[in-house]
């Protein structure tokens, strides 16, 4: 009798830990997910041009499942206090859905971070950066969007390989800046404090010092890998623990007398 | 007998040739070739001795090196810019008197020429010696003139051909899609099994109970549930 007590007390004992555990976990969560979708880099109007901003989604669903986790955890708390079959029961069913969508979430994430690759960025670059002839609103939106923030990025770097982009590859900028004044947009030569370059002919020759040789890519796929796997790989973790306190909650339920 | 004339004539006329070939500036200057410009090294130290001379730059396609007179002169339409490529073979440009180009050359200034950056004066008869951008890929052979007034005093080697970048269309870039990755596919396999098991363990949770199975199959259970019933039929009795 003694010792099934002692077990009992064990069990909840674990079980409420468990439980704080997952609270706390959903309030990181929620706190990281929110840091994601703020897009401190602003690098969200690259992904909405691709159509492909479904690690957004993802962040976004983390969220609120950050906050059913904290909810639900302290429902599991109270249900294994009290021992009440209801309550747990109630407990296991809400966690179980939203384990599934947290489960989306991370697999979502791992996906469409799989689809960020280099020739992607390249493509809408050279599609896009100040392309004039817009077809629709939307268009114009996605455009200026990506326009705003090459722009932006170009003030470290050029390309996404490098500047050498802009003279392998016909675009949309080549269109309405020959190449001879434009061997490279004048964004990526580097700049004195009132926003001129310092030495427009050397950026236009290339020469080490006046322009930016080095490509984008890094800048774009690292905030962007980070989100992703953070998303990913935090949802992992909360998942694992998560499966063990539900399989230790079903058999106490299981266990719980009338 | 006709080489023999020529030369004949090129003494006569004071031409000298020089052996220098122009080339393009080294490796570390990125554009120094695009799709409608190039970059040369300036011919430093090689017209010393015409201090008096411009120095002129000829740039010729394959017929126009073939077919070219050393007695060209910068001014003439036939060898001007715009009727270039269509109606002339070759043109003069970038002119420039000899001590710009004085020996020797400065140590750490970038001493170079960039054929094909003035695009205001392209289309501009009136500026023949337009240094003006190359109207296709090309490709290009140039070589330096030395001219005293008209008349030409000496002449470089003319270049290895120029050919410059031709850009390609965005739609050929292969394959925008990525591969799946190790980690996607153990992040969806492992989550998938842990849910499978929890679905699982769930089933059979409310199934052992009073859901679905046919009363209780654990020992446990039962023993639990018979010392209740056991209480509860003993208070009544003990207050009897």
């Amino acid at each position: 009798m003694a010792k099934t007590d002692n077990g009992i007390r064990i069990c909840q004992g674990l079980l409420i830990l468990g439980n704080v555990v997952i609270g706390m976990c959903g309030i990181a969560l929620t706190a990281e997910c929110i840091f994601f979708v703020s897009d401190p880099h602003g690098l969200y109007p690259l992904l909405e041009a691709t159509e492909n901003n479904d690690i957004y989604a993802a962040a976004w669903i983390g969220i609120f499942v950050g906050f059913a986790l904290l909810a639900l955890s302290i429902l599991g708390i109270v249900g294994v206090m009290k021992s009440s079959k209801t309550l747990l029961l109630v407990y296991i069913i809400l966690m179980l859905i939203t384990y599934a969508f947290e489960m989306a979430s991370c697999i979502t994430a791992a996906t469409h971070r799989d689809f960020l690759t280099p020739n992607l960025f390249l493509k809408q670059m050279l599609e896009r950066y100040m392309k004039s002839d817009t077809d629709n609103n939307n268009d114009k939106q996605m455009t200026e969007g990506v326009t705003k923030t090459w722009d932006n990025l170009m003030l470290q770097c050029c390309g996404v390989h490098g500047p050498l982009d802009w003279q392998e590859y016909t675009s949309a900028f080549r269109m309405t800046h020959n190449d001879a004044d434009y061997p490279w947009p004048h964004n990526c030569c580097v700049m004195n404090t009132r926003s001129e370059p310092i030495n427009l002919d050397g950026c236009k020759l290339g020469v080490p010092g006046f322009y930016n040789s080095n490509g984008c890519y890094d800048a774009i796929s690292g905030p962007l890998n980070r989100q992703a796997w953070g998303v990913a790989w935090f949802g992992f973790a909360i998942l694992c623990w998560t499966f063990c306190v539900l399989l230790g909650t079903m058999f106490y339920w299981s266990r719980i007398a009338y | 007998m006709h080489p023999l004339l020529l030369l004949l004539l090129a003494t006569a006329h004071g031409l000298d040739k020089l052996s220098y070939k122009p080339t393009l500036v080294g490796g570390n200057v990125e554009g120094r070739m695009t799709g409608s410009t190039f970059v040369l090294e300036q011919p430093r130290c090689v017209f010393d001795s015409y201090s008096t001379a411009n120095i002129w730059l000829v740039v010729a396609t394959r017929e126009g090196m073939d077919a070219f007179n050393d007695s060209a002169q910068p001014g003439m339409p036939e060898w001007s810019f715009q009727r270039f490529p269509t109606n002339t073979s070759a043109y003069l440009t970038l002119g420039a008197m000899q001590y710009h180009y004085g020996c020797p050359k400065p140590d750490r200034e970038l001493t170079v020429l960039r054929v094909g950056s003035e695009t205001d004066c392209a289309d501009n008869i009136s500026v023949p010696n337009c240094n003006g951008p190359l109207p296709g890929p090309g490709p290009y052979w140039v070589k330096f003139l030395a001219l005293n007034g008209s008349e030409p005093t000496a002449t470089t080697e003319w270049s290895g051909p120029i050919t410059l970048k031709t850009a390609r269309e965005p739609q050929s870039i292969p394959g925008t899609g990525g591969a799946r990755s190790g980690a996607m596919i153990a992040i969806t396999a492992i989550l998938s099994v842990l849910l499978a098991i929890l679905l699982a363990a769930l089933l059979a949770t409310l199934c052992s109970s009073e859901a679905c199975g046919v009363g209780s199959f654990r020992p446990d259970a039962a023993s639990i549930r018979r010392y209740n019933t056991h209480h509860v039929y003993d208070q009544p009795a003990a207050r009897l």
